[in-house]
C-alpha cells in the first residue's frame, strides 16, 4: 500500500473514532443529566413528604386532644361563658 | 496482505449492513424490550381542605422496600442500615436476610428510605397512599377512597371523578443495577394530578365538637351521639360529627334516623300559626298533666294549667301541643311536615343520605296526628332536623345544605364556587320571628332548655325527649335527648343540634342542653372565624338587673380582703343558691373557692354557670338577684 492509501486510512479511522468518541460522549452526558434529573425528582419528593409530616405533626400538636390535656395538667381551664366579653369597637366610618 | 485487508474490510461492511439494514429492528426491539421499561405513572390524587386550606386527607408517597441478600456487598453493613433507618429490630432484619428475598412491608416515609437508596441489593418501591393530618377528624365525612376490591365511600367517593386525576405513562431506561431513569427524549404523557376541593367544614368547629361530643357520652354514658352545626343563611355544613361508644353500631347524621319528639312540636305550632288559626291570647287547659285522647292518655312531666301556645312550646307540653293541633287538618299537618323537608332527602352532596321516614295522612290512624304533634311516627335524621330549625332561622327560607365549597384545578384555576341554594319558603318572615320568640323562651328561665342559657348573648332553641325504638319496639327507660339551638337568638349565625342515644340521665335539659352550652362557650373561647363576633358584640345587651347607683353606693358585697386568684388545682361544684340571700351565697361561693359577681338585690334569682356545674376552683361565679334597685334600708 502506498503511503496515501494509509494516510486516507488512518484519516478516515481517526474520523470514525472520532464520531464514535462524540456519540459515547452525548449519551453519557444523557445519562448523568438522567441522574442528575431523578436526584432532583427524589429530593423534591422528599421535601414534599417532609412536609406533608410536618403539617400532620402540627396539626395533632394544635388539636384539643393534645392541647385541652396539656392545659389541665398545667393547672389552666377553658373560661365559663361569664369570663368572655366581647368588646364591640366603634364604626370606623362613624368616627 | 492487501486483498486479505480488503476483503476483511468488506466482510465487515457486509456484516454491518446486514445487521443494520436486515436485523435492525429485531436488535432494536430486543435493546427496547431489555434497556426500557413501560410505566404508569400514578397521578396525584387532589388534597380535600376545610374551609379556610387546613388541609384534612392528601396523598403522599410511602415505601416498601424489598432486599435481594445476594446481591449484598457487605451484609453486616446493610443489616445497620435497615435496622437504624426503617426502625425494624435487628433480629427480625438479620432473619430475613437469611431467606432468597427478603420484604420490609412498612410503610416508610421517602426520609427513611433515601440512605438506602445507594445499597446494592436494596430496592425501594413507592405508592401513593391516603393520608389524615389529624387521624379520626371528620373521618365520617371524609371517608376512604375505592380500591380495586371495595368502593370508596364519603367525600372521597362523591368527588371522586375530581380528586382522581389521569395517570400517565413514561418510558424509562434501566441501568446495570436495575435502578430506573426517566429517557428526556423519549415521549412521555404526564399524569395529572386530580383537582383540590375545599368543604364547607371549618377544621377548628369539627375538631371542638368531636371533642365534646367525645367526652359528653361518656360523661353521660351514653351509647353514642351526633352533633350537626349549619349556617342557615348559606346552608353550609360547618361541622358534622358523630361518635359511638361500639365502633360496630353504624350511625350517621346523614343516614340514622330516630323520632325527633318535642322538637317537632314546633312545626305544628308553625302550621297553626301560617294559617292563622291560633292567636297569641288563645289558649288551652293541661288537664292537670294527663289528657285522655281516645284510647290513649297523653301525659306531661309537670302539671300544667292554662297554656297559650309560646308556654306549651317553652314548658314543651305534650297536652298543649296535642289540644292545638287538633285545630289542623291532616292534610294540612303533613304538607306543613313535608315542606320543612322531612320525608324526603336534603340533597346534600353525600353518597347515601335517608330521607326519613313520613307516612301519608290515608295512612295515618285515629291518633296518629296527634303523635305527629308530638314527634313520634315520623322519623328524621340529624340533617334533616338541622335544615328545618334553619329555615326558622332564616326567616322561613329553607336551604339546602351543602358540604362542598369550591374547586380547584391543579393549575390553580377555580372550576367551582358554592352558591346558596333556596329550596322553598316554608312560613312567612313574621311566623319565623314568631316562632324564634317562642324558642327563646324555651331557654329562658323556667324553659325546659334554660340549662343551654348563655350569659353573654341569648340562645333560642329546643328540647326534645323521645322514647328509642330498637328494631320496632320501644325500649323502656331509653330515651333519644335532642337540642336544637339558634345562636344567637335574634340573628342566628349557627344552628346546632346536638342528640344524645340512650343517655342515663334521660332528658335533654340534663345532657344534650347542657352539652350545647359546653361547646358554645368553647367556641366563644376559640380563634375560629365561624362565627361573626362583630354581629354579637354589637348585640350584646346591658345586664337588664344592673342597678341604679346613688352616688357613693357601694354596689356590691365583696369579701374583704379579696381572696387571692388560686391556681390550686382542684373542681368544685356549683350549688343551688335559688332564693337564698345574696350575703348567704357569696359566702357559700367563697367557701367553695369561687370568685363572685354580683348583679342586682335582694334574694338569688339565678346562678351563672347553672347549679351543678363542676368547676376549677377559682372560677368567677355570677349571681342575678330578683330586685333591680337596692332596698331602702341599703342591706343585702
Amino acid at each position: 500500500m502506498t503511503v496515501r492509501g494509509r494516510f486516507w486510512i488512518v484519516v478516515w479511522s481517526a474520523y470514525v473514532l472520532l464520531v464514535l468518541a462524540g456519540v459515547v460522549a452525548r449519551q453519557t452526558a444523557a445519562w448523568v443529566t438522567a441522574g442528575d434529573l431523578n436526584a432532583l425528582r427524589e429530593e423534591h419528593r422528599l421535601l414534599d413528604v417532609t412536609r406533608n409530616d410536618l403539617i400532620r405533626r402540627i396539626r395533632q400538636a394544635r388539636s384539643r386532644a393534645v392541647l385541652v390535656s396539656r392545659a389541665e395538667r398545667l393547672g389552666l381551664s377553658l373560661p365559663p361563658d361569664s369570663q368572655v366579653v366581647e368588646l364591640g369597637l366603634p364604626d370606623p366610618v362613624a368616627r | 496482505m492487501r486483498v486479505a485487508f480488503a476483503a476483511g474490510l468488506i466482510l465487515l461492511v457486509l456484516r454491518a449492513g446486514e445487521v443494520q439494514l436486515l436485523q435492525g429492528r429485531r436488535y432494536a426491539a430486543e435493546a427496547r424490550r431489555t434497556r426500557t421499561r413501560q410505566l404508569e405513572l400514578p397521578a396525584r390524587r387532589g388534597t380535600i381542605y376545610d374551609r379556610t386550606g387546613i388541609p384534612l386527607a392528601f396523598d403522599q408517597e410511602v415505601y416498601r422496600v424489598n432486599v435481594t441478600p445476594a446481591e449484598l456487598v457487605d451484609r453486616r453493613e446493610a443489616v445497620e442500615l435497615l435496622t437504624r433507618h426503617l426502625g425494624v429490630s435487628r433480629r427480625y432484619v438479620t432473619r430475613q436476610l437469611e431467606r432468597r428475598y427478603a420484604w420490609f412491608r412498612g410503610p416508610f416515609t421517602a426520609s427513611q428510605v433515601a440512605p438506602l437508596q445507594t445499597v446494592r441489593g436494596v430496592y425501594a418501591t413507592s405508592e401513593p397512599q391516603r393520608m389524615h393530618p389529624q387521624p379520626m377528624l371528620a373521618e365520617g365525612v371524609l371517608g376512604r377512597p375505592g380500591t380495586a376490591d371495595r368502593p370508596g365511600d364519603g367525600m372521597e367517593r362523591v368527588m371522586d371523578s375530581v380528586l382522581r386525576g389521569q395517570p400517565g405513562h413514561a418510558v424509562v431506561l434501566r441501568d446495570q443495577f436495575g435502578r430506573q431513569y426517566e429517557s428526556p427524549g423519549r415521549l412521555n404523557q404526564f399524569p395529572v394530578p386530580g383537582s383540590d376541593v375545599y368543604l364547607t367544614l371549618d377544621a377548628d368547629l369539627q375538631d371542638l365538637v368531636e371533642q365534646a361530643l367525645r367526652s359528653a357520652v361518656d360523661q353521660y354514658r351514653a351509647i353514642g351521639g351526633d352533633v350537626v352545626v349549619m349556617n342557615p343563611r348559606t346552608g353550609e355544613l360547618l361541622a358534622v360529627a358523630s361518635w359511638q361508644r361500639d365502633e360496630h353500631r353504624p350511625s350517621s347524621p346523614f343516614t340514622s334516623a330516630f323520632q325527633p319528639g318535642s322538637t317537632a312540636k314546633l312545626f305544628a305550632a308553625a302550621a297553626l300559626l301560617t294559617d292563622a288559626l291560633v292567636s297569641e291570647r288563645d289558649s288551652v287547659w293541661g288537664e292537670g298533666g294527663a289528657y285522655r285522647l281516645g284510647s290513649r292518655v297523653v301525659h306531661d312531666d309537670h302539671r300544667e294549667g292554662w297554656m297559650t301556645l309560646r308556654r306549651v312550646i317553652s314548658r314543651s307540653s305534650n297536652v298543649g301541643i296535642v289540644k292545638f293541633a287538633a285545630r289542623l287538618r291532616p292534610e294540612r299537618q303533613y304538607v306543613m311536615l313535608r315542606d320543612f323537608g322531612f320525608g324526603s332527602p336534603t340533597g346534600v352532596e353525600y353518597p347515601t343520605e335517608s330521607g326519613g321516614t313520613l307516612r301519608r295522612p290515608v295512612q295515618w290512624s285515629s291518633t296518629s296526628a296527634a303523635s305527629l304533634a308530638m314527634g313520634y311516627e315520623l322519623a328524621v335524621t340529624m340533617l334533616q332536623l338541622t335544615q328545618a330549625y334553619a329555615a326558622i332561622a332564616n326567616g322561613g327560607v329553607l336551604m339546602t345544605p351543602q358540604l362542598v365549597d369550591r374547586v380547584y384545578r391543579p393549575d390553580g384555576r377555580l372550576v367551582y364556587q358554592r352558591r346558596p341554594r333556596p329550596v322553598r319558603r316554608v312560613v312567612p318572615p313574621h311566623v319565623a320571628t314568631e316562632l324564634r320568640e317562642m324558642l327563646r323562651g324555651v331557654v329562658a328561665e323556667g324553659g325546659t332548655g334554660e340549662t343551654a342559657a348563655m350569659t353573654s348573648y341569648e340562645v333560642a332553641g329546643k328540647t326534645g325527649t323521645a322514647r328509642r325504638v330498637v328494631n320496632g319496639r320501644y325500649i323502656p327507660g331509653s330515651t333519644t335527648a335532642t337540642f336544637v339551638s339558634l345562636v344567637p337568638a335574634d340573628d342566628p349565625q349557627l344552628v346546632m343540634t346536638v342528640k344524645l342515644d340512650d343517655p342515663e340521665l334521660v332528658y335533654s335539659r340534663a345532657t344534650a342542653a347542657p352539652l350545647t352550652r359546653l361547646m358554645l362557650e368553647q367556641l366563644r373561647a376559640a380563634r375560629t372565624g365561624v362565627i361573626e363576633r362583630a354581629r354579637i358584640a354589637a348585640r350584646t345587651p346591658a345586664p337588664a338587673s344592673t342597678p341604679a347607683v346613688r352616688p357613693g353606693a357601694v354596689p356590691y358585697v365583696v369579701q374583704w380582703p379579696l381572696p387571692p386568684d388560686t391556681s390550686v388545682a382542684g373542681t368544685t361544684s356549683v350549688p343551688a343558691l335559688r332564693h337564698w340571700s345574696l350575703r348567704r351565697a357569696v359566702g357559700e361561693l367563697h367557701r367553695r373557692g369561687l370568685r363572685v359577681r354580683v348583679v342586682g338585690w335582694g334574694a338569688v334569682s339565678s346562678v351563672d354557670p347553672a347549679p351543678g356545674t363542676t368547676l376549677p376552683t377559682g372560677t368567677l361565679v355570677t349571681i342575678h338577684g330578683t330586685e333591680r334597685e337596692p332596698p331602702r334600708s341599703g342591706s343585702r
